[in-house]
């Protein structure tokens, strides 16, 4: 039993937003079924690191798709010919929901745009991703998640205060705007797939920005800016509302602390056998800690770094207040709480043998998570699909080969 | 069709009818819940009375047009917009009873207390599901529901530094300010948010299409971001070596980076060899894109420091707005790296509404972020503003429960509302 069994997903994208959508919808048991260039493939074939067989050899299968394709079938289409165009109307058809992340205005060239595709399937949810929107200025502009992450403010906030060594905005390790949006797309077809069986009978056009999706990611942060007009301070790992709240020198590693309330605060400082702090009037309250964070936390740092970071995190721990290690992925998948929740996994992969997997975070108690298929070879499901969606015979799907449609 | 689903707009609601009962504080719950109320649904917000959510405490407070301080910090108001706020002690069994009552009558409760909080108090899943068996119950944890440290609390900062999305953030070991770095937003809560928000959507789906009745939805904000990192963490699996910090520039692309301008840096990045090849003509370098150190996004990659070298000294000698305007034209993705007020004064989130400001009683109106979700046929519903401490408190518990005002009284005189 799966959340979306019996749901059906035409998944026309590229990379990373749509893709992620895609899995997601997958993870929870929809039928998702990727449309790829002949040939070449979703780009993301090509980026990342190869991923190795047991025998250690390099295979051509690359990180960055695996990551991001598991449980879905490949059908190989040239959408920029008439016949490619038409087989993916067909199967359109057939789907409940589609998801593109081409510039806009792209589809409509191929009849495959929501208006095309709702007139001969009603009841499909079109989600589109790109870059800046449908609609403004920028439509047009391609996007990447770097652009995202700095037009939307997120850099501004993130790196070492100006004037300290290294100062500046940083960019975020990993591709958030590109997760995020596919969050939120994911999110959007959910409920629209609700509204059309429960109230209307019918789908909708979904459109999503990546800028925007972002800048409402960064809430509570852009709120502050929204509120008072002042851009909020660039403090390396420490928080401009909550304190102490940011990482500290050990005497052999780093630790993060993470004190969200006064009891805590209270429990920290016994620990550090500061038990005096909390009783000064200028550190009582988490206010007014943030207010005089210069004074407060060289007294904490001197003492953290006197000793190893197990040593205090198991003094924390036992106390009750948030510490955690800043964490290599060595240590993230080593981690015993990591490995409870079975947070690592392998999916058995024709050209790998197995390949690792990060499982999907969310746990069901009635439709869990079942995990099918790894990411597809390119093409793998072609022939599967059109015969089973499409009805077309050997010949047909022979055919379609010979002209490099498919 | 229920009539609340087609209110004066003409356009249907999406969540219309679903109810949710948001037992959450701070940030990973309310957002999810924030979500839930911008796509429709009605949003009970349950708060202790006198102190309500903590993050009413967080940050500073706000003021209204005449400068005067309101009761509302930007935290809160970021998350709580669209929801109504009920004030019960669930710690009395007056105030358990009339939270239970609730419950019965939702399709879905959000909460994010430490796990076996709620068992004391008769509002766990075992215990509502019994009740009512349609019930969508999602529980947000730092840990999870289970494993060596489901006991423990947790805040966005420690999962962001045990998720590995630290060890990949920051300026490279052995650099001026090198180190891992913490990202300025708290996005483990929020992507904890979207995870619950999916999450929901998905056994609300399931349960209407027959496939079960309500579930158990057990989500940790420690799972929710190392899922996150995605890609990033599938190329440590994939070869078992950590991926090296590198700053503001890209594990799998080059060029892909800021590089100064003659006045601000600018983020210039070439998605696919076409664009590298037309920003090497639009630097007047047009040799690099047929240069076999340069010509496709693997040798660049090899090659990383070398092109830098090259095309750094190139994009000095202008300003930002000349290669903004020289490299768009071109087809070149790039962009200045915006603080709120550059990003908010952008002509394309004017245009897509992405700052709106809507009424609010304290300060007269409010400047908040939209939801970026835009439906052709649902939109988007900002009915309510976020609520007071207590503000439906009677209203809810009169039209739900059939609460009398003297019982309404009695109640509040006791400290149960």
């Amino acid at each position: 039993m799966t959340c979306l069994s019996g749901v059906r997903v035409l998944d026309l994208s590229r990379v990373f937003s749509g893709p992620w959508a895609g899995q997601m919808l997958a993870d929870f048991g929809a039928d998702v079924i990727k449309v790829e260039r002949p040939g070449k493939g979703d780009d993301v074939r090509h980026q990342g690191l190869r991923a190795k067989d047991a025998q250690g050899n390099e295979t051509r299968e690359t990180s960055s798709f695996l990551a991001m394709n598991r449980g879905k079938r490949s059908v190989t289409v040239d959408m920029s010919r008439p016949q490619g165009q038409s087989l993916i109307r067909e199967l359109a058809k057939q789907c409940d929901i589609v998801i593109e992340n081409f510039k806009a205005g792209d589809l409509a060239r191929y009849g495959l745009d929501y208006a095309a595709l709702s007139a001969i399937n009603p009841r499909l949810v079109y989600c589109s991703i790109s870059g800046f929107g449908q609609t403004g200025p920028y439509r047009h502009l391609p996007g990447y998640d770097p652009l995202f992450q700095s037009m939307s403010g997120l850099m501004s906030i993130t790196g070492h205060a100006d004037g300290e060594p290294g100062g500046g905005p940083m960019r975020v390790g990993f591709s958030v705007g590109d997760i995020t949006a596919g969050f939120y797309a994911v999110s959007a077809i959910l409920a629209a797939l609700r509204q059309r069986d429960v109230v209307s009978g019918t789908g909708q056009h979904i459109d999503l920005a990546l800028l925007d999706a972002q800048v409402a990611a960064i809430s509570h942060v852009a709120m502050m800016y929204l509120v008072s007009g002042e851009q909020p301070p660039r403090l390396g790992n420490a928080s401009p509302i909550t304190c102490p709240w940011q990482s500290f020198d050990c005497s052999d590693g780093q630790i993060v602390v993470a004190v969200g309330n006064d009891t805590q605060f209270v429990a920290f400082c016994r620990v550090l056998g500061l038990p005096d702090l909390p009783l000064d009037e200028r550190f009582a309250t988490n206010p007014l800690r943030a207010r005089n964070r210069l004074a407060l936390v060289p007294q904490l740092a001197a003492v953290l770094a006197t000793r190893p970071v197990k040593q205090w995190h198991a003094e924390f721990d036992a106390a009750g207040v948030p510490t955690g290690p800043i964490n290599g992925f060595a240590e993230v998948f080593a981690d015993p709480q990591i490995q409870h929740r079975e947070m690592l996994m392998e999916l058995p992969h024709s050209q790998i043998g197995s390949v690792p997997q990060v499982a999907n975070p969310v746990r069901f108690s009635a439709t869990p998570i079942a995990y099918g298929r790894a990411a597809p070879l390119l093409g793998e499901h072609t022939a599967e699909v059109l015969r089973e969606l499409l009805q077309l015979d050997d010949e047909g799907v022979a055919a379609l080969r010979r002209d490099k449609v498919i | 069709m229920d009539a609340a689903a087609v209110p004066a707009t003409g356009k249907p609601v999406l969540l219309a009818g679903v109810r949710v009962l948001d037992l959450s504080r701070v940030f990973a719950g309310p957002f999810a819940t924030q979500m839930l109320a911008d796509f429709g649904a009605d949003v009970i917000k349950i708060e202790r009375p006198g102190v309500g959510d903590e993050s009413r405490q967080q940050g500073a407070r706000i003021h209204d047009a005449e400068g005067r301080e309101v009761d509302f910090t930007a935290p809160f108001l970021s998350m709580n917009r669209g929801k109504r706020s009920v004030a019960v002690d669930i710690a009395t069994s007056e105030g358990r009873d009339i939270v239970r009552a609730l419950a019965l009558q939702c399709d879905v409760l959000v909460e994010n207390f430490k796990v076996g909080d709620l068992k004391r108090h008769g509002l766990d899943y075992d215990s509502l599901h019994a009740a009512n068996p349609r019930l969508v119950y999602a529980s947000v944890t730092g840990f999870g529901q289970t494993g060596p440290r489901a006991r423990e609390p947790g805040y966005d900062l420690a999962f962001q530094a045990m998720s590995g999305v630290m060890s990949i953030t920051g300026h490279p070991d052995g650099t001026p300010g090198g180190g891992p770095q913490r990202i300025g937003y708290s996005v483990s809560d929020i992507t904890a948010a979207y995870h619950v928000v999916i999450a929901v959507l998905g056994a609300l789906y399931a349960r209407q299409a027959g496939t079960c009745e309500g579930q158990h939805i057990d989500i940790s904000l420690l799972d929710t971001q190392v899922a996150a990192a995605s890609h990033v963490s599938m190329g440590y699996l994939a070869t078992g070596r950590q991926p090296p910090r590198l700053g503001a520039a890209s594990h799998f692309m080059v060029p892909y980076q800021p590089f100064d301008c003659s006045d601000a840096p600018l983020i210039v990045l070439c998605g696919n060899d076409g664009q590298f090849r037309r920003l090497a003509a639009a630097l007047g370098l047009a040799g690099l894109a047929d240069d076999a150190r340069f010509a496709t996004n693997p040798q660049r990659l090899k090659n990383r420091d070398a092109l830098v070298d090259l095309i750094g000294p190139v994009i000095a000698r202008r300003t930002r707005a000349d290669w903004v305007a020289v490299l768009t034209g071109a087809g070149v993705p790039c962009a200045p790296i915006n603080d709120f007020e550059a990003a908010f004064a952008d002509p394309q989130l004017v245009h897509r509404g992405m700052v709106m400001e809507r009424p609010f009683g304290p300060t007269g109106s409010l400047r908040q972020i939209a939801n970026p979700v835009r439906f052709s046929e649902t939109p988007v519903r900002y009915d309510r503003p976020p609520p007071a401490l207590g503000e439906h408190t009677d209203a809810v518990c009169a039209q739900w429960l059939g609460i009398s005002p003297d019982r309404l009284r009695e109640l509040r005189r006791s400290g149960v509302l």
